[in-house]
C-alpha cells in the first residue's frame, strides 16, 4: 500500500497533523504482509483444513459415534466449544455497543478488533451445532419452513430460541461491523491504487462525509448500539437457558443467565487482550492503542472475574440451601469427584489468576496481562466443561452415572476451530483497518 | 459554488456560524468533514435523521412476526405437548425480541442507504474522495 502525499497549506495545522498521523499509523499496519506473516496464515489455514474439515469429513463418513458422546453425557466438548465461542463473541459487542452508550473513550482503541473477533467467534460457534448434529445435511430442519408434513418447529424450545438468537447475533454483528467500517473504507481508498482501490471504493458505498451522511450514520450507529446492548444480554441468556430450562441438577437455576453473561464478557475481554497485545506490537500501533486503554480493559476483566467468582461461590450456597440432595450432590461431585482437576483449574484460572490485577503496575504490564488473558481463556473453557459435562455425568440415579472423555475427532475439530479463528483474525488485521480511524480522529482537538 | 477549507474543527464551526448569521440559508450549505461535528449540525438546524423511522417500523414488524408466526404455526396443526398452552406468550417473547433486533437493525441499515442515497454510484466511480479537511460549500444564486 502506498502513501499518497496529502500536502496542502492548510494541512500544516497541528490538529490536521495529528489526524494525518493517526490515519498513517493505522493504514501502515495494512502494508503488504511479510513472508513470515503469510507463512503463519498458511499454517493456520492448513490446520483448519486438516484438523477441522478433515476430521469433520471423517465424522460425517463414519458417523457421530466417532466422538465420545454417549449416555449419560450426550453433550460433549462440541457444546462446550459452542458456548465458549459464543462467550468470546460477547465482548466485541460489549466494547462496541455498551461502551459506546456509556461514551467510554477507551473503546476506540479496541472496538474494531473486538467487533472482528465477534464476527469470527460467532462463525466458530455456529459451526458446532452443525458438527454436533451428526447428519448435518438435515440442518435446515432447525429453521421454520413450510413442508409437506405441515409440521413447524417448536418455538417453545430453548434450542429453537438459540437458532434465532445466534443467527440474529451473527447478522447484527456483521451489520454493526460493516457500518463502522464504511467511513474507514473511504479513507483506505485514498491510500490504494488499482484493483484494491476499486474494491475499497465499492465497499465504502461512495462515502464522502457530507452533513447528511454523518447525520444518518450517527443515528444508525446509536440505534444499532441500542439494539445490540440488550441483544448481548439476551443471546447469552438464551444460551444459558439451553441448560437452565432442563431439569438437570446443576443446570436448573435462575442464576444461570446473569452468570453466563458475566462469564461471556469476562472471557471476551481476555480474548481481546490475547489478540490485541501481539497485534499492537507486530503492527506498531503503540500510539493509537495507548497502555491506559489496556489498563481499563484489564479493570473490566477483573470486575467480571469477581462476578464470576461470586457466582461460583453462591452456586454452592444455593445448592445447599435448596435442600435438594441431587442439586447439592452434583456440586460436591464437581469439587471432589472425577472432574475435580477441571473444577479447581477453573477456580484457579478465573478467580485467583486475575486477582493481582488489583495492582496498577501489573495492569499496565502487557506481558503480565497477556499471560493472565491466556489463563482466563483456559479457565473459561474449563468452566463450560465443568457445567456441561459434570452435570450430565452425575444426574439423579447413581446407576445412570457415567463419565466422558473427549475423543480424537472432537479434539481435532476443536484445534481446527482455533486455527480458523486465528487465520481469519490475521487476514482481518491485514485487509481492514484494525482501529476505527474516524473515531480516533474525533478525539483530536 | 463557494468553497472554504479548514484544517481545524474550531475554524470550521466558526465559519459556519458566521455564514448562517450573515443570512445564508442552512440548506444552501453543504459540508464535508473527516468526522461528525455535532455542533455544526445544530448550527445548520438539521432535523433528526429518518433512519430511526426505518428502525422503528422494522422493530415493530419484528415483534409482530415474533408473536404471530409461532402462534399461527402452533394453531396450524394443534399438537399438545406436556399439557402446555398451545400458544405460549412467554416463550414467544424470546423470538419476538430477537426478531425485533434483527428486523430493526436490518431496516435501519436500509434506512441509512436510502436516506443518504448510498451506494453513490457517481462517487464510487469518480475520484471524489473522503478527505481529511473540514470543507464548506455554499450555494449562491
Amino acid at each position: 500500500m502506498e502513501h499518497k502525499a496529502v500536502a496542502t497549506s492548510a494541512a500544516a495545522h497541528p490538529a490536521a497533523m495529528k489526524r494525518l498521523a493517526i490515519e498513517r499509523e493505522v493504514i501502515s499496519a495494512m502494508q503488504k504482509p511479510g513472508l513470515l506473516y503469510w507463512a503463519l496464515v498458511g499454517l493456520f489455514a492448513t490446520g483448519f483444513a486438516v484438523f477441522l474439515l478433515g476430521a469433520w469429513g471423517i465424522q460425517i463418513a463414519k458417523g457421530i459415534g466417532l466422538g465420545g458422546q454417549l449416555n449419560p453425557v450426550g453433550w460433549g466438548i462440541y457444546i462446550v466449544n459452542f458456548v465458549f465461542w459464543v462467550g468470546i463473541a460477547h465482548s466485541g459487542t460489549l466494547i462496541s455497543a455498551v461502551l459506546f452508550l456509556f461514551r467510554s473513550k477507551f473503546r476506540a482503541s479496541f472496538n474494531r478488533a473486538a467487533e472482528a473477533m465477534t464476527v469470527i467467534a460467532v462463525m466458530c460457534a455456529g459451526m458446532y451445532p452443525l458438527i454436533h448434529l451428526g447428519r448435518v445435511w438435515y440442518a435446515f430442519w432447525l429453521f421454520p419452513y413450510p413442508n409437506q408434513r405441515l409440521l413447524w418447529t417448536n418455538f417453545k424450545s430453548p434450542l429453537e430460541w438459540d437458532v434465532f438468537a445466534i443467527s440474529t447475533y451473527l447478522t447484527i454483528s456483521v451489520v454493526f461491523f460493516y457500518v463502522g467500517l464504511i467511513p474507514d473504507f473511504a479513507i483506505v481508498k485514498r491510500y490504494t491504487r488499482g484493483v484494491s482501490r476499486h474494491i475499497y471504493s465499492v465497499l465504502s458505498l461512495g462515502w464522502v462525509g457530507s452533513k447528511r451522511q454523518w447525520r444518518n450514520y450517527n443515528m444508525l450507529y446509536a440505534l444499532l448500539a441500542g439494539l445490540a446492548t440488550p441483544l448481548v444480554l439476551s443471546v447469552h441468556s438464551v444460551v444459558s437457558w439451553d441448560f437452565a430450562m432442563g431439569i438437570v441438577p446443576g443446570w436448573h437455576t435462575t442464576i444461570f443467565a446473569p452468570y453466563f453473561v458475566a462469564g461471556a464478557i469476562f472471557s471476551g475481554c481476555a480474548m481481546v487482550l490475547t489478540l490485541c497485545i501481539p497485534m499492537r506490537k507486530i503492527q506498531r500501533l503503540e500510539n493509537v492503542m495507548p497502555i491506559e486503554h489496556f489498563e481499563k480493559l484489564a479493570k473490566t476483566m477483573l470486575f467480571t472475574s469477581m462476578i464470576v467468582g461470586y457466582a461460583y461461590t453462591i452456586e454452592f450456597l444455593l445448592a445447599y440451601y435448596s435442600g435438594n440432595v441431587y442439586e447439592f450432590g452434583i456440586f460436591k461431585d464437581r469439587a471432589t469427584g472425577y472432574y475435580k482437576f477441571q473444577y479447581w483449574g477453573m477456580v484457579f484460572c478465573n478467580m485467583i489468576v486475575p486477582l493481582p490485577l488489583f495492582i496498577k503496575k501489573l495492569r499496565r504490564n502487557l506481558k503480565w496481562l497477556f499471560v493472565t488473558s491466556i489463563f482466563v481463556n483456559i479457565g473459561m473453557w474449563l468452566e463450560r466443561f465443568v457445567i456441561i459435562i459434570t452435570s450430565l455425568a452425575h444426574e439423579y440415579v447413581p446407576y445412570a452415572w457415567g463419565t466422558y472423555q473427549p475423543r480424537g475427532v472432537e479434539i481435532s475439530i476443536m484445534i481446527g476451530t482455533f486455527c480458523f479463528f486465528f487465520m481469519m483474525f490475521l487476514l482481518f488485521a491485514k485487509f481492514l483497518p484494525v482501529v476505527a480511524i474516524t473515531e480516533k480522529k474525533e478525539e483530536v482537538q | 459554488m463557494e468553497r472554504h477549507v479548514y484544517a481545524s474543527e474550531h475554524d470550521f464551526v466558526h465559519k459556519l456560524e458566521e455564514l448562517v448569521k450573515s443570512g445564508v440559508k442552512p440548506e444552501d450549505i453543504e459540508t464535508r468533514t473527516p468526522h461528525p461535528v455535532h455542533h455544526a449540525e445544530e448550527i445548520l438546524r438539521m432535523k433528526p435523521s429518518n433512519v430511526r423511522l426505518f428502525a422503528l417500523v422494522g422493530g415493530i414488524t419484528g415483534v409482530a412476526t415474533g408473536y404471530l408466526f409461532p402462534s399461527l404455526t402452533a394453531l396450524d396443526w394443534t399438537l399438545f405437548v406436556g399439557n402446555k398452552p398451545l400458544v405460549g406468550i412467554p416463550p414467544y417473547t424470546v423470538i419476538a425480541f430477537e426478531l425485533m433486533v434483527l428486523f430493526g437493525g436490518l431496516s435501519g441499515f436500509l434506512g441509512l442507504l436510502v436516506t443518504s442515497r448510498m451506494p453513490g454510484i457517481r462517487t464510487i466511480i469518480s475520484n471524489d474522495e473522503f478527505g481529511d479537511m473540514f470543507e464548506i460549500y455554499v450555494k449562491r444564486d
